[in-house]
């Protein structure tokens, strides 16, 4: 697989898209969604750490820390704290979008963690991202995606999308043969709810990003939502800040890993991010949702999930998950034509008016240029936020010991490998293209 | 116009978008399924 080709290397401000323009950015979008997949689906390993004892709420706060570091490390090493606060003065309204969009977040994958444990990784990955059908509908509705796009293109998308929930329904009668009836319930209803939650979380990123942000400013406030929502799901969960300190103390020693899928989230979903800014809601979050198979090929080689299972049972995992894929790369596919970006545009300059922001902010983030002033520079505030972040890495590294569950390293390091290719051909080709803006 | 105005301003405008709302419902709602759950 290889990254898009830029089509400039030196990004202009305040000047519409044209075809080629946008077709480099299309490009770029579809190969930030697959890399997306990816590592989301490698951050899901660590929920495999529920069934060694850890309580799901500690789960999703350890994930949400690392993610918190993530969020704000990895910004400021690439685009600098100045940057971030710039896109912020251009529209202070998207933080509370990006905070809103956090809770949302947070409480998804708490109820990611939790139907994890009453079905399995295998079965609760597909249910959750459902979440794909409904982010299309929110699209359509109240972003314009798909007007003026033609027949085949709508074909595409509502066919992948049917497609997709073929493959979701035999994932959940498949689950009906691996656990008691009322935790199978509970599992499906926890991972069904957190695809709504999830799939309207991208209503706040395309407002953000039609408007202009750079997805690396709007992870920032994000997580602040994120980080707060899940510090309060924790205590209350937990029965108060004293439990809840003692349950992390014991913990400790499995902390970094999930620090780390955390950290290994935050990559996965920066470029789902940016998938949403340059592909739509309605391409950009199938393709990230292949995610599914990755955490598939997680369970089932790394893990040794559904080993002596029937033949009917992997029929209906592996065939499930199959047909939902296919129904991913169907809408992928189905490309944006100059008639729907023209839309996306109008829908843009509506998010401008309403706001009050400025149009050529609005215009040259649409074409994944950066507006005049915007700079890359870096200050003491970005080396102290990546300092700590570290700080705080490695020493809980220094507390953590290798889980006591059955692994297998070769297919662990085979995966990493291929994810590493991804990330480093996906920023480029977004550096190339965009300058990460 | 101070800056007290300008972000009173920006919150109005944010709580008279429809599209806010609509989070903000299933938000409530995922923390209601989730006290079920756990």
């Amino acid at each position: 697989m290889t990254a898009p080709v830029a089509e400039s290397r030196e990004p202009r401000a305040e000047s519409g898209p044209d075809a080629a323009r946008i077709r480099a950015l299309q490009g770029v979008g579809i190969f930030c969604g697959l890399t997306a997949g990816a590592w989301l689906g490698a951050a899901e390993a660590p929920t495999k750490l529920v069934t060694i004892g850890v309580s799901p709420v500690v789960v999703s706060l350890a994930m949400v820390i690392g993610v918190f570091l993530a969020r704000w490390s990895v910004p400021a090493l690439i685009q600098g704290t100045s940057h971030i606060g710039a896109d912020f003065r251009q529209a202070p309204h998207l933080v509370v979008w990006a905070v809103l969009a956090g809770c949302l977040w947070a409480v998804a994958n708490t109820l990611t963690i939790f139907a994890v444990r009453d079905v399995g990784l295998s079965i609760a990955f597909p249910l959750w991202n459902s979440n794909s059908l409904l982010g299309i509908v929110w699209g359509i509705v109240l972003f314009g995606e798909l007007r003026g796009a033609d027949a085949r293109r709508w074909f595409g998308v509502i066919g992948g999308a049917l497609l997709m929930f073929a493959g979701a329904t035999a994932l959940t009668i498949a689950s009906a043969h691996t656990t008691a009836p009322r935790d199978a319930v509970r599992g499906v209803i926890a991972a069904l709810a957190a695809g709504v939650l999830w799939g309207t979380m991208y209503i706040p990123y395309r407002k953000a990003y039609l408007t202009g942000m750079s997805p690396m400013s709007f992870i920032t406030f994000f997580t602040i939502g994120e980080l707060g929502m899940m510090t309060a799901i924790a205590v209350t969960f937990s029965g108060g800040v004293g439990p809840l300190w003692r349950e992390l103390s014991a913990a400790r020693e499995v902390l970094f890993w999930l620090l780390l899928g955390g950290f290994v989230w935050v990559i996965g979903d920066l470029f789902q991010q940016y998938a949403v800014k340059y592909a739509g809601i309605t391409r950009g979050i199938p393709l990230s949702n292949t995610n599914q198979l990755w955490g598939l090929v997680w369970g089932i080689f790394v893990f040794g999930e559904l080993r002596g299972e029937t033949q009917s049972m992997l029929g209906h995992v592996i065939g499930g998950s199959l047909v939902m894929a296919l129904g991913a790369g169907v809408i992928a596919l189905s490309s944006v034509t100059r008639a729907e970006h023209e839309r996306w545009q109008q829908s843009a300059a509506r998010e401008g008016n309403r706001y009050h922001v400025d149009p050529a902010y609005t215009s040259a983030g649409m074409a994944g240029r950066e507006a005049a002033g915007m700079r890359h520079r870096h200050t003491w505030v970005d080396w102290t936020i990546v300092i700590v972040a570290t700080s705080v890495l490695i020493a809980f590294a220094t507390m953590a010991r290798t889980p006591q569950i059955a692994v297998r390293w070769e297919w662990m390091a085979g995966l990493g490998v291929v994810m590493l290719g991804m990330l480093a051909s996906g920023g480029i080709a977004l550096w190339r293209t965009t300058r990460f803006s | 116009m101070n800056d007290g105005e300008q972000r009173d301003h920006w919150i109005r405008l944010v709580l008279r978008d429809v599209q806010f709302w609509v989070p903000v419902v299933v938000l409530i709602g995922g923390l209601l399924v989730l006290r079920w759950i756990g």
